[in-house]
């Protein structure tokens, strides 16, 4: 293993692929155990977790590209991620995105230049009773006005 | 065995047949993309939709299974429709470069086009921008554009090669074939990727923009490379007038058959073709004190007939060498074995082939000649000469082929030439030894004769020539006219006037040919 | 009007501590099912109840788990489908997050029934809150004998693992849930074989929905008489019906199956919002085709709703008003589904992509008029032909909002 891997990561993925019948399969617990250390996936986590598990680079690249919470590049402290599906879309999730966009002076997939905030949106986040929604990192915001973004984003430190 | 219906043709096929397998066993191509034979069913394409009574969706003839009394619809217009949405729905993105794409004129995307109506697109939008040239392996060139997404080649890797080079990345519209960064496909059976990618997608650079697939002739041969004996098509051009090509072989693919090679071939087969068009012996020469002098075959044949008799009338017989090789085929190796064993009673026979190289657990042997097993069914010793003693021990020495210059230096094969009386040259190639013989006497490659081959596992497969030859006589005609030269007492194979006539005769003799 | 089956503790503080879920008669059902039945017992017990499942497909699930084979050298497999990508559905998040135990009580039952001794909760990606509240169950139970090893000491052990996805609604799909799970791209399989023969890992599995397995519970404790009383005799129990969109009470409703659409819109979440008038329902997640205004006098089971033309689906209702436009709605159709498309088969990744970007041509104002018969055509194309059901799940929608809607819609053409 790469040294600049902590302690605790390679002890936990230890633990993750214990509970698979076969290794391969803790290839996603593996890629957020990773990343959350990290912040993304880079081609050299990406050999790191390759090595582990015993696959080609490459099954691992497939993967990682595929789903859309593995990152290939880091992102800000926090990364706002606002449901643009229908329930969020009806309650006015495109004012929503707008405002965002205005407040930290970023377009969708940017980051600020102090890398504190990353925007993206999202597909249906399963919170559409509290629509319009959005997720900061993995906390939810429901209900979202422009009041309640204001409060939201004063809350990020 | 079942009973179905195939557009109202009644078949009686096999259990456990898919839909497709019936109806190409009878006739009824189904139309496909992602379905191989080699590998399991990916019903990914959805091009071989087909209708069965009774059922509301159209069902994958590549991965249904044949029930009793299934009634199948092919060409119903529902499958017709459903087929002309896949070809539209793949059109939309694809980038029709057919004027400039290597796989024009063999491609499915355009043969099943052309089957199902020239419509016009409706596509307004814009296509998507992919890489048009990522190499992916020394050879191979991946053009995302015209991918289809078959995913035959990462199937290839993964279940005959499980070498797992490609993979797809991304999802939906944006899914790709990639290598993992500069991890190119590195394994010798790569060049099969070329002739599995059903469209345009991966090309060979070894082909690539040398010529169009409908100018070739595409002849059945097999290849010499290895003892394998993987069946093959020769791919040549036969030129225009205007312009006589030097080169006349501009592709080597693999031609199916389960009993040997399955549906591939090893890089080595496929990309070791040039020596069928380079450095061949064009006529005989009878080389004299520097000066060469071009003599037909009826007098090269007086000289070495008048030779070998002299030698034997001295009783000298013991001095007539004769330097064997398995490139040669069952019926020539046969007829070597009469004439100069059998026929003349020679002892010193022996065999030069290309050196022994590593293999792989596939289809490559460590045998680098097709014919080895053939020379021990037609049991011809199989000695290796030493120098030194054949140059003490040789008046006459008769060469077969050029492989005496991979296995001696020429300072050794000078010295020991020097040193014996006449030699004669039979050779497709020309080398190092052509200086060192009195007659050099061309002959034509496997790829330009008719003959059998003995492979590894002893099975003998016969060949037609694949390619016209002009250069020289086969070897089996050379010693059929020699046997006949020298009266030897087997009257019979003076007759003999072809190879299948040849392996005939020597069923009759061994049973291993029978 | 509710008929608390699912959600009737959830006002309780803390009823995710197994302390607290205990007092309230938890865990009574698997000690019913391990210590007085045979799994025999429990499979006929659940295929009477006519629990369907409550994932989309609404294939009952007593039959799903009497496809696996009784005798099999291979291990078997129990996974929990808690993927919940659907738009519009959250009632999973809430039955995992308020009521923990539950869902592993249904788990054991089954797992129990199947003769299967390993079980993963494939949860999506984003509920990583709810995984860990999972998690902590997981461990509380162990601690008091209803997991791992020798359970309630009868000599049945069973494991649960709590598997995260990574944002990726096919793996919704069972077989692409098989597939994420095994560490791949979730790429859907050709069926057959079905995963009740060849599923995780080539073994014998069952996938079953979160909340189907929290109602066998229920039907442990009260009978299948009982519980298919409490809906319908075809289509058995409550459902959770999630209501969002321009209502005025969003959120979970749990009533019985075949509840009329009206009265779930009208008096279960309060109406219209802001006195808004109603357009348009999606009564079942965003794969159900679109329900117009005068559309919604119709129960809420699966075959009302498919004679409907429509589905039940997951029983996510999204409501629209009049003034939302309905190329809105159609933009977040074909976003959603060309963005989720897997890629795998040729209609649905170049087909959904094909109709997304004609659907932004329109409503960047270059709409042009035969595009909306382009759509309905290429949504045609793709209908039934596609590897898995998310091709149906993209054109049904799309078909029934163009074909419902046609005449709005190429008011939005400009050419």
């Amino acid at each position: 293993m790469s040294p600049e891997y902590s302690e605790l990561l390679r002890q936990r993925i230890a633990e993750v692929i214990a509970r698979y019948p076969k290794k391969e399969a803790a290839l996603l617990p593996v890629l957020h155990l990773v990343q959350r250390e990290t912040g993304s996936i880079s081609p050299e986590e990406e050999k790191f977790i390759a090595g582990i598990l015993d696959l080609k680079p490459i099954k691992v690249r497939e993967v990682v590209t595929f789903y859309t919470m593995i990152l290939r590049q880091p992102l800000g402290k926090y990364h706002v991620q606002v449901c643009s599906n229908l329930s969020c879309t009806l309650l006015g999730a495109g004012t929503i995105i707008d405002y965002l966009k205005e407040k930290l002076g970023i377009e969708i997939g940017q980051t600020t230049p102090d890398k504190k905030f990353s925007l993206s949106t999202v597909e249906c986040l399963g919170a559409c009773e509290q629509a319009p929604c959005l997720m900061v990192n993995f906390d939810y915001y429901g209900n979202l006005d422009k009041e309640r973004i204001d409060r939201i984003l004063a809350s990020l430190t | 065995m079942v009973k179905i219906f195939i557009d109202d043709k009644e078949l009686e096929v096999s259990n456990g047949l898919t839909i497709l397998r019936a109806a190409e066993g009878a006739g009824i191509p189904i139309p496909h993309f992602c379905y191989h034979p080699a590998f399991a069913p990916e019903g990914s394409c959805r091009m071989c939709l087909v209708e069965i009574s009774g059922l509301p969706k159209l069902e994958l003839a590549c991965s249904t299974v044949v029930r009793e009394g299934m009634k199948i619809l092919t060409a119903s217009e529902k499958v017709i429709e459903a087929r002309k949405a896949v070809l539209e729905f793949l059109l939309a993105e694809h980038p029709l470069d057919c004027p400039i794409c290597d796989k024009a004129g063999e491609c499915k995307l355009q043969d099943y086009f052309e089957e199902y109506g020239f419509f016009a697109s409706r596509f307004k939008e814009a296509k998507e921008k992919r890489e048009k040239k990522v190499q992916i392996s020394k050879n191979l060139i991946l053009d995302r554009e015209r991918c289809i997404l078959c995913t035959r080649c990462l199937r290839f890797l993964s279940e005959i090669t499980k070498t797992q080079d490609v993979g797809v990345l991304n999802r939906g519209i944006h899914s790709e074939i990639a290598v993992y960064e500069s991890n190119f496909i590195d394994n010798h059976y790569a060049g099969n990727l070329a002739e599995l990618c059903p469209v345009g997608a991966i090309t060979d650079t070894d082909f690539r923009f040398k010529t169009r697939a409908w100018f070739l002739v595409k002849k059945e041969s097999i290849c010499p490379m290895c003892s394998r004996g993987c069946n093959i098509f020769i791919d040549s051009h036969p030129g225009f007038a205007r312009t006589p090509l030097a080169q006349r072989v501009y592709r080597i693919r693999a031609r199916e058959n389960q009993d040997i090679n399955s549906f591939w071939i090893c890089d080595f087969g496929r990309y070791h073709y040039s020596y069928i068009d380079q450095g061949r012996q064009e006529r005989i020469v009878l080389k004299k004190e520097a000066k060469d002098t071009e003599l037909s075959w009826e007098k090269a044949l007086i000289i070495l007939a008048e030779k070998v008799k002299s030698l034997v009338y001295l009783k000298k017989k013991s001095r007539i060498g004769v330097i064997l090789n398995t490139w040669l085929t069952n019926e020539e190796l046969y007829l070597a074995d009469k004439v100069f064993k059998k026929g003349l009673g020679l002892e010193n026979i022996y065999v030069v082939d290309p050196p022994s190289e590593k293999g792989d657990d596939f289809l490559l042997t460590e045998e680098r000649t097709p014919n080895r097993r053939g020379l021990k069914e037609v049991g011809l010793p199989d000695l290796t000469p030493d120098l030194g003693k054949l140059a003490l021990q040789t008046d006459l020495l008769l060469i077969f082929g050029t492989f005496l210059v991979g296995r001696f230096s020429v300072t050794e094969l000078k010295s020991a030439f020097d040193k014996i009386g006449t030699k004669f040259l039979f050779a497709a190639h020309k080398s190092a030894l052509d200086s060192l013989v009195d007659v050099v006497i061309p002959t034509p490659l496997i790829a330009e004769k008719g003959g059998s081959l003995t492979n590894v596992n002893g099975k003998v497969q016969s060949f037609s020539p694949a390619l016209d030859n002009s250069l020289g006589l086969p070897e089996w005609k050379l010693l059929i006219d020699l046997a006949k030269e020298l009266k030897i007492n087997h009257k019979p194979f003076w007759q003999l006037s072809s190879p299948q006539a040849i392996l005939e005769e020597m069923g009759r003799g061994i049973p291993f040919f029978k | 009007m509710e008929e608390k089956i699912l959600t009737k503790d959830f006002g309780l503080k803390n009823l995710f501590k197994i302390k607290v879920y205990l007092q309230q008669g938890g865990y009574k059902a698997v000690k019913k099912a391990l210590e007085q039945m045979r799994p025999a017992e429990i499979l006929d017990e659940v295929k009477k109840a006519n629990l369907r499942g409550r994932g989309g497909a609404g294939f009952p699930a007593g039959v799903k788990w009497g496809f696996v084979p009784q005798k099999t050298d291979k291990p078997k497999y129990l996974c929990v489908n808690a993927d919940e990508g659907e738009p519009g559905t959250f009632k999973d998040r809430y039955i995992m997050s308020h009521n923990p135990h539950l869902l592993l009580e249904g788990v054991i039952i089954a797992s129990f029934a199947v003769g299967i001794h390993s079980a993963f909760i494939y949860i999506r990606g984003e509920y990583e809150a709810v995984a860990d509240r999972l998690e902590e169950a997981i461990a509380e139970a162990k601690a008091d004998g209803f997991l791992g090893k020798n359970i309630l000491e009868i000599g049945f052990d069973l494991e649960v693992v709590v598997h995260r996805g990574a944002g990726a609604y096919i793996c919704g799909e069972e077989t692409a849930l098989l597939e994420s799970l095994e560490g791949k791209s979730g790429h859907p399989r050709l069926k057959p074989p079905f995963p009740a023969s060849i599923g995780l890992f080539q073994c014998p599995t069952v996938i079953n929905n979160v909340e189907t397995l929290a109602n066998v519970p229920a039907i442990i404790l009260n009978g299948a008489d009982w519980f298919v009383k409490k809906g319908l005799p075809k289509d058995g129990g409550t459902r959770i019906f999630g209501v969002s969109g321009m209502v005025k009470n969003p959120g979970i409703y749990e009533l019985p199956i075949g509840t009329n659409l009206r009265k779930i819109i009208f008096e279960a979440a309060g109406g219209m919002k802001d006195g808004k008038t109603l357009k348009a329902v999606i009564p079942g997640g965003m794969s159900a085709p679109i329900l117009k205004a005068d559309e919604i006098d119709l129960a809420m089971d699966f075959d009302s709703l498919v004679e409907a033309g429509s589905m039940l689906g997951s029983a996510a209702v999204i409501v629209i008003d009049q003034e939302t436009p309905i190329l809105e709605v159609l933009k977040a159709v074909s976003k959603f589904y060309s963005h989720e498309s897997c890629g795998q088969c040729t209609p649905c990744r170049i087909g959904i992509s094909w109709i997304n970007k004609i659907v932004r041509r329109i409503a960047s104002g270059q709409g042009e008029k035969d595009d909306v018969d382009a759509i309905i055509c290429l949504a045609e194309n793709i209908k039934g032909k596609t590897l898995c059901p998310l091709g149906d799940a993209a054109a049904l929608p799309i078909l029934s909002i163009c074909r419902k809607f046609r005449q709005e819609l190429e008011g939005q053409l400009s050419r």
